[in-house]
């Protein structure tokens, strides 16, 4: 029997040995990004002064997200990674630290924008001592009040403010992308007020956010939303509602007279559907964490504000 | 030049992970050994996911999470050893109790802080991908403690493992030593959850010494089988893991659990013809 | 070797679990180079009369003496052999090493087997029939051969006091004969022998027996010891004389692997 385990382990390394390397060069540079929505941006940043290739594919929640090895291969390997930070990349935060010991360029998206920390623009009956949005950073608590919010995405102001600290790095690893910055800032600008436009009908006093986890931070500081509350009060969608949160949230949603629950990527469905049920609010899904089909981010913010002002505006 | 060999040349981190997959399996092929024999897999999956509260506790404030899982692992130990000598309690009811009420512990801990949502995830199933320089030195600390001790009480354990009455009526004491054999699993356990993590280092306790059960003659045979199985289960698991991006230290594991049933259909299948042979040529009594 | 002076000495002795007596007044005295019987039905309490003498049970009440000290004391002086052996079916051992982990508490932690320890071991193996099985794994073997191969390890012992439980389970008519010879062989090398078993026929070839029920039925020479009446109150079971002795229909003869006598972890 073990003889035969011979032949066969043989066999298997002999054919295993056989040319297989392809190779797609552009000019040559890779940029990693972490995951789609930044890799949007990037992409029109960088448009093929190098090849961009993103991480997490396109509908994976973020939080949630699982390397496997060719992943951490290809951070390893990269000219420069692009990623959000704020503990997004929960499960990439190992090997991002590895590849920048050993040399790789990490470009922290977080880094290069005033970042906003949770607690702010809530209604401040919400949360004890977190009056005026006034951060606290709670030992242990990294999703929790007082935490900073990782989801930078939702303002394309904040993403101008990265696309302009990206420009640099990039040059420093050799990419350099010319024009193209300046288009790519006026661009985000540009939608930036198409944005609040197709905001504009909403009145002040419906301007109330209930979402599936605390991800429209930027998006409310920047339009002038409060956060009402979260079905899950926590930075990232794998945290789990308990109920006297829940008993929280709905008396908010009474209290306040919300009538939208957004539900988004990891929301507990039966969760929502119950607090829908006893509350008379009604569930909107919106894609705040993936590319809409044609994989552009301008088309991302306009549905998404397209979304909510339909919801609201109603 | 090959996919065999390529992504392991390519990548340290694979070659991390493999080492540390074989110092694992160095120190699971001695301790899974006992377990098998002892037939100690219920208390050994017990201390696997009793942990869990320790190293949650030891995340909260900030220690490292293997020295919570040490607590734990005593926690469950001394939990066990406690209700069975001062009540009517079997062993089984006793390590049934402390596991589910611990693994609950962990979970409600886990849950009610905002933190470590994906680090129960790590625990649970382990970071083979994500092995450090250091990682590896308390890997092959651990296995080399694990190693040593394996040799120093081989007798008295292969002794318990036959008959812990011999055991005891030879001089060694029969609670002493199946204390030490609890405590080795729990520091392999403990040491594991870096690679393969708790749930599933489970697997690699069991299916490599099943394998070496059904192919050895003798225990050290059954070991050094057991170590070899585990080792090539990392390669093919860390193998598959790259080109059909699954997650490492699962695909390690259900590696090792394939080749357990391959090897049990194949022993199987070989007893049952030699039986019949046997008892078409002969008309001795047919061995079981 | 040296030699004490009495094996066993048992006085007032109670025996039983977690304080309870189930079998008590046992005043006995084995000497070197004898043999007692234990004769009684399931639960009569000879198993636990023998893990108390081996010292894996500490006695309820009364005294006892083994090997000159405390049951325990003396490992190396001691062989035990148990009633129930579920290992045989999984671990990988050959039947040689089965016998040769008796010389373990002769050796050490790691010296090496010496000339004289194997020779022992191929010695025991020879003397019960099964030096053909020696490299057979253990779990191939038949019941009775397995229970051969327990019988040599304890002869490889070479102890000075040899416990046994139910030694003849299992065994054919040719192991009996061997088992026999062999015990004849160790009591002649000065060893004792404390035995229990169901075969009256066994019974009668030790020096004295001792009939349990809970109780000491009754203490001597077997041929006194095993009467019709006293088998009656023993067993309940009805006999026949046949011939020189009395021998016994045994109804309640109940041998099974699956059975275990109450351990202690």
């Amino acid at each position: 029997m073990f003889a035969s385990l011979a032949v066969a382990g043989s066999a298997f390394a002999l054919v295993a040995c056989g040319d297989d390397s392809s190779s797609s060069s552009t000019s040559g540079k890779t940029v990693v990004v972490t995951y789609s929505v930044l890799g949007a941006v990037v992409a029109d940043l960088v448009g093929d002064a190098a090849s961009v290739s993103v991480l997490m594919p396109n509908g994976i929640d973020p939080h949630d997200f699982e390397p496997s090895a060719k992943d951490i291969e290809a951070v390893n390997k990269a000219d420069l990674v692009v990623a959000n930070g704020l503990e997004l990349e929960e499960t990439l935060e190992g090997a991002l630290e590895e590849a920048a010991g050993s040399g790789v360029a990490v470009f922290y998206a977080g880094e290069h924008t005033e970042v906003r920390a949770i607690g702010e623009g809530e209604l401040p009956e919400e949360h004890e001592g977190e009056e005026d949005g006034h951060a606290e950073e709670e030992a242990g608590h990294e999703h929790g009040v007082g935490s900073d919010d990782p989801h930078l995405w939702m303002s394309p102001a904040v993403m101008g403010d990265v696309i302009t600290a990206l420009v640099p790095v990039l040059a420093e690893a050799g990419i350099d992308v010319g024009d193209r910055a300046d288009e790519v800032v006026a661009d985000l600008a540009a939608l930036d007020a198409e944005v609040a436009e197709a905001l504009s009908a909403i009145p002040a006093d419906e301007r109330k956010l209930v979402t599936g986890h605390e991800s429209l931070g930027y998006f409310a500081d920047q339009y002038g939303f409060a956060l009402v509350g979260a079905v899950v009060p926590s930075l990232s969608s794998q945290a789990e509602a308990a109920a006297g949160e829940i008993a929280e949230l709905k008396e908010l949603i009474e209290s306040e007279g919300v009538t939208v629950i957004f539900t988004e990527i990891g929301t507990p469905g039966d969760v929502v559907d119950a607090i829908a049920e006893e509350t008379g609010a009604s569930v909107v899904e919106l894609a705040t964490h993936n590319l809409p089909d044609d994989g552009t981010y301008r088309t991302f913010m306009l549905d998404l504000a397209n979304a909510v002002a339909a919801a609201l505006a109603a | 030049m090959n996919w065999a060999l390529d992504p392991f040349l390519d990548n340290e981190f694979l070659q991390r992970a493999f080492l540390a997959g074989v110092l694992v399996s160095l120190a699971c092929a001695v301790v899974g050994t006992y377990v098998v024999l002892r037939g100690l897999a219920f208390i050994g999956d017990a201390l696997a996911h009793g942990v869990l509260p320790g190293v949650a506790g030891a995340l909260l404030l900030g220690l490292p999470p293997m020295l919570g899982a040490a607590v734990g692992a005593g926690a469950m130990i001394g939990g066990v050893g406690l209700i069975t000598t001062r009540s009517r309690l079997s062993s089984d009811t006793a390590i049934g109790l402390l596991f589910v009420g611990l693994l609950a512990l962990g979970v409600v801990m886990v849950s009610s802080s905002d933190s470590f949502t994906g680090d129960l995830v790590k625990i649970l199933f382990g970071e083979l991908l994500g092995i450090s320089a250091s990682d590896l030195w308390v890997q092959a600390i651990a296995t080399a403690v694990v190693l040593l001790a394996g040799g120093f009480f081989a007798r008295p354990f292969l002794l318990l493992c036959f008959d812990p009455d011999l055991a005891q009526v030879m001089g060694y004491s029969s609670k002493l030593h199946h204390n030490l054999m609890l405590m080795l699993i729990a520091t392999t356990v403990i040491v594991s959850f870096q690679t393969v993590g708790t749930l599933l280092v489970f697997g690699m306790l069991l299916a490599p010494a099943g394998v070496g059960a059904l192919l050895a003659r003798r225990v050290g045979i059954m070991m050094l089988i057991a170590a070899f199985t585990g080792a090539f289960a990392t390669y093919i698991g860390l193998l598959a893991s790259y080109h059909f991006s699954t997650a490492a230290g699962a695909s390690v594991v259900l590696t090792a659990v394939v080749i357990f049933f391959l090897v049990f259909t194949y022993t199987a299948i070989s007893d049952a013809v030699t039986a019949r042979r046997h008892a078409a040529e002969h008309a001795l009594e047919v061995v079981a | 070797m040296s030699m004490v002076a009495q094996p066993v000495r048992a006085q007032e002795l109670a025996v039983g679990y977690h304080s309870r007596a189930v079998l008590s007044g046992i005043d006995i005295e084995v000497a070197p180079g004898a043999s007692l019987a234990l004769v009684g039905s399931n639960g009569s309490g000879k198993s636990t009369l023998l893990r108390t003498i081996a010292g894996l049970l500490s006695p309820v009440s009364g005294e006892l003496t083994v090997l000159g000290g405390q049951p325990g004391s003396q490992p190396r002086g001691l062989a035990y052999l148990s009633q129930f052996h579920s290992s045989g079916f999984v671990l990988p051992m050959r039947s040689i090493d089965v016998v040769r982990m008796a010389r373990f508490d002769h050796r050490g932690r790691f010296a090496r087997a010496s000339a004289a320890d194997e020779a022992m071991v191929r010695e025991s193996l020879e003397r019960m029939g099964v030096s053909h099985l020696a490299n057979r794994p253990l779990r191939s073997l038949s019941g009775g051969q397995q229970q051969r191969v327990y019988l040599a390890q304890v002869l490889a012992r070479r102890a000075e006091l040899l416990v046994l439980d139910e030694p003849t389970a299992g065994l054919d008519a040719a192991g009996r004969e061997a088992f026999l010879a062999a015990m004849q062989q160790e009591r002649e090398r000065g060893a004792a022998l404390v035995t229990s078993t169901h075969d009256i026929g066994e019974a009668l070839v030790c020096d004295r027996a001792l009939l349990l029920a809970g109780r000491v039925i009754a203490e001597g020479p077997p041929r006194e010891v095993l009467t019709p009446d006293h088998l009656l109150e023993t067993f309940g079971v009805g006999l026949t004389r046949l011939g020189d002795g009395p021998v016994i229909t045994e109804t309640h003869h109940v041998h099974t692997e699956a059975g275990h006598a109450p351990h202690q972890h």
